[in-house]
């Protein structure tokens, strides 16, 4: 199953690989990846898709431990999946 | 003032006298200013060495241990210790000298992508790219490594960083960091599941002394009135009088905390996560309970069981909005027969050394408030089967990663910190060759550790598995050529004795305890004893494997 991921996170060098170091550690494969950097010092927009057939809230939970995450909300799709 | 002086002066701002280190090419800045400063360094003979000590600092007195290497092979020989850090939750800041920002990239002499190679071992890591930016940066990593769960977090300054010009750092302001909130709005579901439980029990692990949750974990077991189990890193939380305290769980677990929490009808886990060497068959775990998770970290609540009532945040919070008197006198006298029923034993026939005896023996005659590091293998289960500790900073034992190699110098870590209290490393043959070199370390500041080796002249635990699993197949276990340890010892000028009846154990010990500096105690032990009981892989934790002689 693909799960969606909107991520808002600091503009450092190593943000992409530690989310992804901790995407592949967790066991989920990558299927998607969009950068686009934010105004000036305000951060990096990240859209993130991966796809698994384990719980998704075992990768956001670790995934929104990583310092460099400031915000990070699961797309509306899989969130009216989750409540089906 | 330059940025190496700004790190020193940083460190002192955050209370840091002493820190752990080997120096080198990238780091040489960072070494002159040590050279004027009051901060005490300690050089050991390997980062690896020197990073342990900085654990054994850190886990035995509470506060952010601090180690430092140089570029490449030094940063490359931190990663075991970060990862020994990472999974047993300690603060630590290491931080490591990287070549120039002009030549980084270019595969310049001993450089490497210690950043990249800190991703999964650190709990954050830091590339400084001027001066300026060094003072918050050393900042915020003190705060990342001891706030929410504790871990290490590394912070890489390239040489030219550690030359330029630096302003005078502010006094250390508090940075701001993710604020920890406790929400109690379940408290009243989690009082009712106690209140009418009929089998509860508290599962307890490291996370609850981490907390400084001791006190409110005495109460909530008065008041709760349940039996209660460890983990390996929760040893010592529960007052040794306690009279419901079953002792370790899992693969090499006490019978009856491990039979006790297969029967429970409601499971307590307290700053613990279920690890596999505790649960056995995750699926036949504690198959009957209901669990109420507390907390700090959010990724570990229903990460490998789920939990109907779960809290996050501080432990000395929510022990106490959680209590609730119980009924359940029958489970306690059923748990405490268990305890009776399957207590250890120690006849051993024959005059050779009986480990778990003799380290009943060492437990005994140690000083209170010792602190025993283990190493790890067959030595590290029998030191947390047969000895007893006061305090979980009292038994420092490398428990996520197994790292062979860390009993010795985190027991040089534990002295610094602790230099009132006796400080013993028990270690086994195997473990102590991993990083013997710390016996300089020892030398050179006279430290008074006492070293226990408990020598079968076999990489035991591999044996025994060899033994039980792999038809008898000893393959690269066998040790029998070990050095001559004492005369090991003796090089380093710490004095030492061999023993290898159990007749001389007490004067052994007697004789280890009343020497005023470093002593090496060789114990030699027959290779034929294993640790019991055991539970085997992918058993649930009633299939225990017991002594068959």
């Amino acid at each position: 199953m693909n799960h969606t991921l909107n991520i808002t996170a600091n503009n450092e060098a190593s943000v992409v690989e530690r989310l992804l170091q901790v995407t592949r550690y967790r066991g989920y494969q990558l299927a998607g990846l969009e950068l686009t950097p934010m105004a000036e010092k305000a951060g990096l927009s990240i859209t993130l898709t991966v796809s698994s057939d384990k719980p998704i809230h075992l990768l956001t939970s670790q995934l929104h431990k990583l310092y460099d995450v400031r915000d990070l909300q699961l797309a509306s799709a899989d969130i009216a999946a989750l409540r089906a | 003032m330059n940025g190496a002086e700004l790190v020193l002066k940083v460190l002192q701002q955050h209370g840091v006298d002493t820190i752990f280190g080997y120096p080198g090419g990238a780091i040489m800045p960072i070494y002159d200013a040590i050279y004027a400063s009051p901060v005490k360094h300690y050089l050991c003979r390997h980062e690896q060495g020197g990073a342990f000590s900085a654990i054994g600092y850190a886990r035995s007195s509470g506060k952010v241990g601090v180690c430092l290497a140089t570029s490449g092979p030094g940063a490359t020989n931190l990663i075991t210790s970060l990862a020994d850090a990472m999974l047993d939750s300690v603060p630590l800041v290491a931080i490591t000298g990287q070549v120039s920002q002009a030549v980084m990239g270019t595969d310049a002499f001993q450089e490497i992508d210690v950043l990249g190679l800190s991703l999964s071992v650190t709990k954050h890591s830091f590339m400084v790219r001027s001066a300026d930016e060094l003072a918050a940066t050393l900042n915020e990593a003190f705060a990342i490594a001891r706030s929410g769960r504790p871990g290490p977090v590394l912070v890489d300054i390239p040489k030219d960083v550690q030359l330029a010009a630096a302003a005078e750092p502010d006094n250390a302001a508090t940075p701001q960091s993710r604020a920890l909130n406790t929400s109690l709005a379940q408290s009243a579901q989690a009082r009712q599941l106690i209140a009418k439980a009929n089998k509860p029990m508290a599962y307890i692990g490291g996370g609850v002394h981490m907390a400084g949750a001791m006190p409110q974990l005495q109460d909530f077991l008065a008041q709760c009135l349940m039996p209660s189990v460890t983990t390996l890193k929760g040893m010592g939380s529960v007052a040794k009088d306690n009279p419901y305290y079953l002792g370790m769980l899992g693969m090499h677990g006490t019978q009856a905390a491990n039979i006790a929490v297969q029967q429970c009808d409601l499971l307590i886990c307290l700053g613990a996560r279920f690890d596999d060497r505790v649960t056995g068959n995750l699926k036949k775990f504690a198959p009957n309970a209901k669990v109420i998770h507390v907390d700090i970290d959010p990724a570990e609540i229903n990460k490998v069981r789920f939990a109907e009532v779960s809290f996050l945040g501080d432990m000395r919070q929510i022990l106490p909005a959680i209590a609730s008197s119980t009924d359940c006198s029958d489970w306690l006298a059923h748990c405490s027969n268990l305890k009776q029923q399957h207590g250890w034993r120690y006849d051993h026939p024959g005059e050779r050394i009986y480990a778990p005896l003799m380290l009943k023996q060492l437990s005994e005659r140690m000083p209170d408030n010792s602190v025993v590091c283990c190493d790890v293998g067959q030595h590290q289960m029998w030191v947390a089967q047969h000895m007893r500790f006061s305090h979980p900073r009292n038994h420092l034992s490398s428990g996520g990663l197994g790292t062979m190699g860390f009993g010795l110098p985190a027991a040089i870590g534990a002295k610094l910190a602790r230099p009132q209290d006796t400080v013993i490393a028990v270690s086994g043959d195997g473990s102590f060759m991993m990083n013997v070199q710390e016996l300089g370390t020892i030398k050179r500041f006279r430290l008074p550790v006492k070293i226990v080796i408990i020598d079968n002249q076999r990489l035991g635990m591999v044996k025994q598995w060899q033994q039980l699993f792999f038809n008898e197949r000893y393959s690269e276990t066998d040790l029998s050529d070990n050095p001559d340890f004492v005369a090991l010892a003796a090089a380093f000028a710490i004095p030492g004795h061999s023993i290898t009846r159990k007749d001389e154990v007490e004067s052994a010990l007697e004789a280890m305890f009343t020497w005023p500096g470093p002593y090496l105690l060789h114990v030699r032990i027959d290779e034929k004893d294993n640790v019991w009981p055991l539970v085997p892989p992918g058993a649930a934790n009633e299939d225990m494997i017991m002594e068959t002689n």
